[in-house]
């Protein structure tokens, strides 16, 4: 088991009202996995993925990871398991403006004890393996949107996470490029990395093994 | 890691330029600031700390009161204390006395001559402290009448050489008090090395004060008599507390055998001060320490300070302010994995690395400006890569990065990576607060530093320009040295034959400042008024143009202008005499009255215009003052020049004019006008540079609502005014706090002067709209020029 959440709840106080964004979230996830979670705008797919990648927390219930039990680790060892096990993939990409796609790529590896021979050979791998060492020396905005999202995936791999995260990861790519990633998730999964990744798309959806389906901050039966 | 932190911060500087510069000009002014002080105080705090033994080093003061009730501290002592001490009290090592002796000699070797200062000393002087010798001990030198210690200086400029002088000859000529008390040959038995060393102590020459000892009616050999410094040495282990006390009650006993009992209230009280100390803690009032110099050591450090203090507030304000910008950079880090620690590193990194590009560029700006900063604080500072100055440099840096970027790295480091992904970055009312406050701190400063420059210029102006009774204008004057001295009569007669000169006079001491006091005079039941006076001749009072009341001046047409006396108005009105020309007074023995001068300032205005006398006595006098003609003064000096190099081949002709004496007085004065007005540049510069900063964010920030509210009708002008508001309102608020802080601390300088200007409203205006219209005009160029943006380049930009 990756990962388990057992009743999760998670609210927001507006005056002494209280908003669900989250209500009695119960998922579990093997390693190998593929998922895709589903869900009208609003319903809270992206703060779920959020919860699942310790980015955010959640008020009730329990979430492990690899039998821990996050709400109660401390923060720095929630990080520590983060760097070691989670890549994440946006839809906006989210790429340093100020780095380019060498350094995008490396940054992860800067926060985890490699030598420097050691990351740019990881570095160098990812750029062949993404086809890009032509663009190693550009700044995202010399790239398009595809390019950049696969430098966003290269910078999610580079330091060869158990699962990657994925919000929309299409969302901003035409249906060529965003079928490119696709293929590129399914790939990644058959090597073994888990993937949970959200879609408004359904054949997107289809790349997974299994979806998960929220409306309102609730999950429904498939 | 560091590479990318470096290249980050490299590609952001160049993405925003001007925020990179607001710092970087503010910080490094901030930094060049406390590296001068910081230089200006080392040196100050190193004044006289030289000495081996410095912590077993004393000088003896003493505590007197005056008839008056007031505790005066007097520095001189008898000399009969020295060998008393030595005798008494074996936890003295060493005591030496130290008398002024000449400030004007001449001191020649068959062919070359000197002007030089000297010191009589005693001859255990150089056991006491360590002023280097070369080739001698401090128990061969001043040992003997005979004996003389010179300084390098001098030894360079008569012999060419420093060492091998032992047993040279020297002949010390006159001095201009008349009587050339020391005039003759001595033998050198020291040569002094004074070089790269700062003392208080300063000469050029020390006689041994056995001279005066020889030479002094020992009728004068007395526990009251005064007129030596001492200094003491104490042995090792000494409790100097405990010490003093019984050397006060030693020196009271001596004295209650002199005094008659009546007067016992009068001896006063003997107590010691570290030697090291007197520099800096030179200043008594009533008896107890009132700092001294050492209030300007502080005061300058405390500016110092808040200067480099207002550039830390731009850059925790700009980094602040632009958080939104790094927002994403921060949340990506953290969904990359960076911890909280390592985005703490990175910012705290960066603000020390731009101090340290900050520290480069300060060196350079103390570099330029050393010369003109050691023009006005009158020292002779180097920029010397010694160890102590680099680590003080470092020191200031880091602690100047650490505390500019914690708070920008604390504040960013602890957003929530979800809410900064969203880029959504409300500001809270107390980050908003805080940035308002840190502005208001600014301009407060700001406004207080131009609130003093007002004040202490106006004051410095009315000293200068104040009516002082008598006209310093076109007044040379020069010491009445050399062959003057005897032939001062045909000297003068001979200069105001000259052309342009119009009268010329000789007279003892200072115009501006002279100090004799003396010739109570005595009034039943109460205390007996002391005098300040003068000795002067013919021609004083009509060459300084200062006005008689009543009676006449000086004159060659009666006789026996010596038994005469001259008071001013002060003296008349506080000796409560009536139609007093022509009466007899006992002032230095009975005198008649012939005039009455106003009153006029002979000394600073921190003083009073007490009662004074002038008495004719040209044989004591020792300077020459010269009334010139306005207009003609380059021909007229070179005139007078030539006539003393009639009289004195060979001397140079060093004069000076009565404006420039009189200015003299009060350089503090002027260094301080000089320094604030400097640091209140600064200050507003650095603040501007800040809300300049400031507002180019809240344009950038407000682009879009600019855009919005142009589409929507509202005027340019309405837009600019409501985005100039936003910087108006601390300024204000600065205002208020400004400007009763200013009055008091301008009030309190003034408060030392017995003449000073009064306050007035227009001050506080006028520095009050210099800050406001400095503070619109920084952000007016930016707001401005948003305002009138076409709204359709505002959108689309966003
Ligand atoms: N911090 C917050 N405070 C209040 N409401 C929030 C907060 N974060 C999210 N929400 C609300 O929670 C709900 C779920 O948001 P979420 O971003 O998870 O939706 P989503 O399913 O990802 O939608 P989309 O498909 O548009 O991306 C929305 O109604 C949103 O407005
Ligand atoms: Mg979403």
């Amino acid at each position: 088991m990756l990962l388990e959440l057992n009743n999760i709840f998670k609210w927001v106080n507006s005056g002494n009202r209280r908003i669900f964004l989250l209500k009695d979230i119960n998922i579990q996830v093997e390693e190998g996995e593929f998922i895709s979670i589903m869900g009208p705008s609003g319903s809270g797919k992206t703060t779920l993925l959020n919860v699942i990648g310790m980015l955010d927390n959640f008020d009730e219930g329990e979430y492990n990871f690899l039998e821990e039990p996050i709400q109660s680790l401390k923060e720095k060892h929630r990080i520590n398991l983060y760097k070691k096990y989670i890549g994440f993939v946006f839809q906006a990409y989210h790429l340093m403006d100020e780095l380019t796609v060498y350094e995008n790529i490396e940054m992860p590896l800067l926060f985890k004890k490699y030598s420097s021979s050691e990351r740019k050979a990881l570095v160098g791998d990812m750029l062949d393996r993404f086809n890009i060492v032509g663009k190693k020396d550009l700044f995202p905005t010399q790239l398009s949107g595809g390019q950049q999202q696969l430098v966003g995936i290269a910078r999610a791999l580079i330091s060869s996470p158990k699962l990657i995260l994925a919000d929309e990861p299409t969302g901003n790519l035409n249906s060529k490029q965003g079928e490119e990633i696709m293929e590129l998730f399914k790939q990644l999964n058959e090597e073994g990395v888990t993937i949970i990744q959200v879609t408004h798309s359904e054949k997107n959806a289809a790349y997974g093994s299994r979806t998960i389906n929220l409306l309102d901050g609730r999950m429904i039966k498939d | 890691m560091l590479k990318h932190n470096l290249l980050l911060f490299l590609r952001n500087i160049r993405k925003h330029k001007s925020t990179f510069l607001v710092n970087l000009v503010g910080l490094s002014t901030g930094l060049a600031c406390v590296l001068l002080i910081y230089l200006w105080v080392n040196d100050e705090l190193s004044v006289d700390k030289f000495h081996a033994n410095d912590h077993r080093l004393y000088q003896v003061l003493r505590n007197v009161p005056d008839s008056s009730g007031d505790i005066n501290t007097n520095e001189s002592n008898s000399d009969l204390l020295i060998p008393a001490m030595m005798a008494e009290f074996p936890e003295v090592e060493y005591a030496a006395p130290l008398m002024d002796d000449s400030s004007n000699a001449i001191i020649s070797t068959g062919d070359k001559t000197i002007k030089g200062s000297g010191k009589l000393a005693g001859k255990d002087f150089f056991n006491i402290f360590s002023f280097p010798l070369i080739e001698a001990n401090g128990d061969q030198v001043l040992r003997g009448e005979n004996s003389i210690v010179i300084s390098k200086k001098i030894a360079l400029a008569l012999f060419d050489r420093s060492e091998n002088l032992i047993g040279e000859t020297v002949n010390i000529y006159d001095n201009t008090d008349g009587e050339a008390l020391y005039a003759g040959d001595y033998s050198i038995s020291g040569v002094v090395d004074t070089e790269g060393i700062s003392s208080s102590l300063e000469f050029d020459f020390l006689l041994t004060n056995e001279l005066f000892l020889a030479k002094r009616d020992p009728y004068d050999a007395k526990w009251n008599s005064n007129g030596v410094n001492v200094y003491l040495k104490l042995k090792e282990g000494t409790d100097a507390t405990e010490f003093q006390s019984r050397l006060n009650k030693f020196y009271r006993a001596q004295l209650e055998v002199v005094f008659s009992k009546k007067y016992h209230h009068y001896i006063g009280n003997m107590f010691l001060q570290p030697f090291s100390e007197r520099y800096l803690y030179n200043k008594f009032e009533n008896g107890v320490q009132a700092g001294g110099r050492i209030d300007y050591v502080i005061l300058f450090s405390v500016v110092a300070l808040i200067i480099l203090l207002i550039a830390c507030i731009n850059f925790i304000n700009l980094s602040t302010a632009q958080a939104s910008r790094r927002l994403k950079e921060v949340g990506i880090k953290k969904v990359i994995g960076a911890s909280r620690r390592n985005l703490i590193l990175q910012y705290i990194g960066e603000s020390v690395f731009l101090t340290i590009i900050s520290l480069v560029v300060a060196f350079v700006i103390v570099l330029l400006l050393l010369p003109q900063f050691n023009l006005i604080t009158a020292k002779e500072i180097n920029l010397r890569p010694d160890p102590e100055l680099i680590s003080a440099a470092l020191i200031i840096t880091l602690l100047t990065g650490l505390i500019s970027g914690s708070y920008p790295a604390f504040f960013l480091s602890g957003l929530k990576p979800v809410e900064t992904l969203k880029s959504k970055l409300k500001t809270s009312f107390g980050e908003f607060f805080t940035r308002r406050g840190l502005v208001v701190f600014q301009f407060s400063v700001s406004i207080i530093f131009i609130i003093s420059v007002i004040v202490i210029s106006k004051q410095i102006n009315f000293l200068q320009s104040k009516n002082l009774g008598y006209n310093k204008d076109h007044v040379v004057t020069f010491l009445k040295e050399g062959k003057l001295v005897e032939n001062s009569e045909t000297f003068l007669k001979e200069l105001k034959r000259s052309p342009g000169v119009l009268n010329a006079t000789q007279l003892e001491g200072n115009i501006s400042s002279f100090d004799n006091s003396g010739g109570g005079y005595k009034r039943k039941d109460r205390p007996s008024i002391q005098f300040t006076f003068a000795r002067v001749d013919y021609d004083y009072v009509e060459t300084l143009g200062i006005e008689l009341k009543e009676g006449r001046s000086f004159s060659r047409d009666f006789g026996d202008e010596g038994s005469k006396i001259i008071l001013n108005e002060t003296a008349i009105k506080t000796m409560e005499l009536e139609d007093p020309i022509g009466k007899i007074v006992n002032i230095r023995g009975q005198r008649e009255i012939i005039g009455i001068v106003k009153d006029f300032h002979y000394q600073s205005l921190y003083e009073k215009i007490e009662p004074m006398f002038l008495l004719y006595l040209p044989e004591d006098a020792n300077r020459i003052a010269v009334k010139i003609q306005a207009g003609r003064e380059k021909e007229t000096l070179a005139g007078l020049e030539k006539l003393y190099h009639k009289f004195n081949p060979g001397l140079p002709f060093e004069f000076e004019f009565l404006d420039d004496e009189y200015q003299a007085l009060y350089t503090s004065e002027q260094r301080v006008a000089d320094l604030s007005g400097y640091f209140a540049f600064l200050a507003i510069l650095i603040s501007c540079l800040g809300l300049f900063g400031l507002a180019v964010f809240a344009v950038e920030r407000r682009k879009k609502e600019i855009g919005i509210r142009k589409a929507l009708g509202q005027g340019s002008t309405q837009i600019g005014v409501l985005l100039s508001g936003e910087f108006t309102k601390p300024v204000l608020i600065s205002i208020l706090i400004a400007v009763p802080l200013g009055y008091l601390l301008t009030q309190n300088w003034l408060s030392g002067f017995a003449y000073k200007i009064n306050i007035e409203l227009w001050y506080f205006v006028l520095a009050s709209v210099v800050a406001l219209v400095v503070a619109l005009f920084t952000v007016g160029t930016q707001t401005i020029r948003a305002a009138y943006r076409k709204p359709v380049d505002a959108l689309r930009e966003e």
